[in-house]
């Protein structure tokens, strides 16, 4: 146990230093941000939740049944959120972490550097997800004007489904290294991952949920209650917890309790049987990760075909910093299932607008679907927003340690910053542009609408692209293990706020004038002298703020990252 | 071998670092003629890697200057690195190109003549034993071998100087006799090689100059007879001088 605690110190210590190290000159103001931006998510689950809640209580005969189904269905997301972010962060924890090869050279078994490192990784994946999951409990208890015994049950049922999930990835990832060296496990878990979300997401958008809420569809009222009150399965833990949690609810101690012994009954047999599994096998798995830094799928080297040769009409250091951008991108699989993944959120993203029941809506078609449109123009750029921010806003931080070759080399990093500027910018334009297109064709929008929409989205790529490089380089990260995960950072989180900010602005500038000139024609009237007033310094405004979008971020990424201390 | 020595190819005037309240590098001032080795040796923490950051470009001075062959790397850094060939102590590079990759990027980006690209990388990879490797990823060789591979791209664009940071960590012996022999030619060719090293073996065999820097400031720079002399031990080999030199520093 000395041990244990003693692994698990320099980590405590670590992060108690982080706030007196160089880089923690803005630490108030960032804790401050994430502070309030983590408080507005907390607040807003709980009121939706509240809200949800009310409306259930209200409905009478299956108000509570839908309660129920909603609280089990949360438990089950928790329960599959939390075993796969411990995949990740137990495979990176226990095999690719730079500091194992001190741990293992040390004199500790290598039981007990799992278990530390278990723990460790336990508490990483964990936090966020039980943080963000108490709004939800909370407003099950004050809705339900529920008692101690069901904050004790929930406070208490909490721990063991984060060690159980947790001991289930941990279980996985060791058997799997067996077999797989780590350098291999990670695309191998990343894959499997993504895959099974992918299935789970077309599976779940297949089946129509928009169905549940019209009980016409179903062949009687009973059928539907049936399907809503379906038990889990009584193996699952979730089940148990689930259990117990509405006994708590209900006020039934016994039932309670009785659950809540099963949960824990099982989480501390799993933690026996892991420690026991690991004990034998961790060090197997430990020591085989050191002997391969292997790929999914082997690289062809020079057998590859050539296709730099496109781009020789650059000048030769745009060339070098354009061909190294992409060949790094692609060669990196774990940026694949990620790829994977929006090219799926796309098809579900559009599938919605093509079984969207305009026609049955008791509002004109022809009005809907340009409201529709006009929307889509906002959510589509918060979709690039949120691929920009996974792929662009680390493109500085990837140049990792090796950013010494720019800053030594005989190029500006004005230069640098506008390749990257150029490799995002035209594959998320033709992204944005083929999202908008397709969208309204589904919708069958005016072509006033189809020209505003893909022209607004036209001048709004660059604005969010530039915006995601140079907060990168305003906020670079060259020291993380995994430069993706800098989103997750202060600059990230600016980035994210000012580009919704961004878009919610233009959108605002839009909608009025928009909201005239359809009128106007729905009506058949014309504008007058003030309207076009309005039209013409609005879309001004917007030309104005998207051109500012551009210049303004590119300037102060690059005098951040040419300060050289 | 004069009229090289009357053009001074590195200098370095009143430099120094700061960072926060540390001072790194304390009002360094040193020159460096066409053709010659410097070595630059101290104990840890006494400010080399800074020095040879800043003079690469890596790093801003708090104070003072880097002249390269006339140039003010404050005034025109592009011009100023392209006359450099800088190798860092740790060899970080892009670990999803391959070596070959690697070599076609420094050529882009230092502008070397395309004609000429393949049979000089070629060239250079082979003197350096990884022409075998060339077509693999980076992130398989070791880490001997990517220091190698720094070394030939520093070398491909046929720089006037040469900043180098520990340039012997990582390699087998077999390379730093041949690094050595190598540095020793292009220095006889007019190219100015500037090092910082922990072998003083190394600084003692090839430097026509060594400074030995403590605490940021140099505190004796000349050939080894110079550094004895200054020691005031005359009889004995560098690693005594160095430590005479330091520890006395230390007392003071």
């Amino acid at each position: 146990m000395k041990e244990i605690l003693a692994l698990l110190r320099s980590r405590f210590w670590s992060f108690r230093n982080g706030s007196y190290s160089r880089d923690a000159k803005n630490h108030r103001l960032k804790g401050f941000l994430f502070g309030t931006v983590g408080l507005l998510f907390w607040a807003g689950i709980f009121a939706i939740f509240y809200r949800v809640l009310v409306y259930f209580q209200g409905v009478e005969g299956f108000g509570d049944v839908l309660a129920r189904k909603l609280m089990s269905m949360v438990l089950v997301t928790l329960f599959s959120l939390l075993i796969f972010s411990s995949i990740i962060t137990s495979l990176t924890k226990l095999y690719l972490s730079k500091d194992l090869i001190l741990v293992h050279s040390m004199p500790v078994s290598a039981a007990k550097i799992f278990l530390a490192r278990w723990f460790e990784s336990t508490l990483d994946s964990s936090w966020m997800v039980v943080v963000y999951m108490l709004p939800v409990f909370l407003s099950y208890g004050i809705v339900y004007k529920a008692g101690l015994l069901f904050y004790t049950t929930v406070g208490l049922t909490i721990l063991p489904l984060c060690l159980i999930a947790s001991g289930i990835s941990a279980l996985a990832v060791v058997l799997v290294a067996l077999v797989l060296p780590a350098g291999r496990l990670r695309s191998f878990f990343i894959f499997l991952g993504f895959a099974l979300f992918l299935i789970l997401l077309i599976a779940f958008r297949m089946m129509r949920p928009e169905r549940l809420v019209n009980p016409d569809t179903f062949a009687s009222l009973i059928l539907y209650f049936k399907s809503l009150e379906t038990p889990g399965s009584p193996l699952l833990p979730t089940t148990w917890i689930f259990d117990s949690i509405q006994a708590a609810l209900q006020g039934q101690a016994g039932s309670a309790v009785f659950d809540l012994v099963l949960t824990w009954s099982f989480a501390i047999a799993m933690i026996f049987v892991i420690t026991w599994i690991s004990g034998a096998t961790y060090f197997t798995g430990y020591s085989k990760a050191q002997t391969t830094a292997g790929r999914l799928f082997p690289f062809r080297g020079g057998r590859s075909r050539d296709w730099t040769y496109i781009l020789n009409h650059l000048s030769g250091p745009v060339r070098a910093f354009a061909v190294k951008e992409i060949k790094t991108f692609f060669r990196d699989q774990t940026q694949w299932p990620q790829i994977f993944l929006i090219v799926a959120l796309i098809v579900i993203y559009l599938y919605n607008f093509s079984v969207l029941p305009l026609d049955k809506s008791p509002i004109k078609t022809v009005y809907l679907q340009n409201i529709f449109s006009f929307l889509n123009m906002g959510l589509a750029t918060f979709v690039l927003t949120a691929v920009a921010a996974r792929f662009v806003y680390p493109a500085v931080s990837i140049e990792g340690e090796a950013f010494w070759i720019v800053r030594s080399s005989p190029v500006k990093i004005r230069t640098l910053l506008w390749i990257k500027f150029c490799v995002y910018y035209v594959p998320l334009l033709l992204l944005t542009e083929i999202l908008i297109i397709v969208s309204n064709i589904l919708l069958h929008v005016t072509p006033f609408m189809m020209v505003l929409s893909v022209t607004t989205v036209f001048f709004m790529v660059p604005g969010i692209v530039s915006m995601g490089v140079g907060f990168g380089a305003a906020y670079p990260d060259f020291q993380s293990e995994n430069a993706a995960q800098s989103v997750t950072s202060f600059g990230g989180l600016l980035y994210m706020i000012l580009c919704a900010g961004f878009i919610a602005t233009v959108i605002v500038l839009e909608a009025g004038p928009v909201y005239t000139v359809f009128m106007a024609g729905f009506r058949g009237a014309s504008l007058s002298t003030l309207q076009w007033i309005w039209l013409v310094v609005s879309f001004s405004l917007v030309l104005l703020l998207c051109i500012l979008a551009v210049i303004v971020p590119m300037r102060w990424g690059e005098r951040c990252l040419s300060r050289n201390d | 071998m004069n009229d090289l020595q009357d053009h001074k190819m590195i200098e370095l005037k009143n430099l120094t670092k700061r960072y926060g309240n540390t001072l790194a590098v304390n009002n360094l001032n040193l020159s460096v003629s066409k053709g010659e080795i410097y070595g630059f040796i101290g104990p840890n923490g006494a400010g080399k890697t800074t020095t040879i950051r800043i003079m690469g470009g890596v790093l801003a001075p708090t104070e003072g200057m880097v002249v390269i062959d006339g140039i003010n790397m404050a005034d025109d850094p592009e011009s100023v690195k392209r006359r450099i060939g800088f190798i860092p102590d740790r060899p970080f590079i892009y670990e999803k190109l391959t070596g070959m990759e690697f070599m076609r990027f420094s050529a882009d980006l230092y502008g070397v003549d395309e004609r000429v690209f393949l049979e000089n990388a070629q060239a250079l990879l082979k003197k350096f034993g990884i022409l075998n490797w060339a077509d693999e990823l980076i992130e398989s060789y070791s880490h001997g071998m990517k220091q190698r591979l720094i070394i030939s791209s520093a070398l491909l664009h046929n720089p006037t100087v040469i900043i180098v940071d520990e340039p012997m960590v990582g390699l087998d012996p077999a390379a730093i006799k041949m690094v050595k022999n190598m540095f020793r030619e292009l220095a006889r060719e007019g190219m100015t090689i500037f090092m910082s090293t922990h072998t003083l073996a190394v600084a003692e065999d090839i430097c026509d100059r060594i400074g030995v820097i403590h605490r940021g400031s140099l505190i004796a720079t000349g050939t080894t007879g110079d550094l004895r002399r200054i020691a005031g031990i005359e009889e004995a080999d560098l690693e005594e001088v160095f430590l005479n030199l330091t520890e006395e520093q230390e007392i003071q």
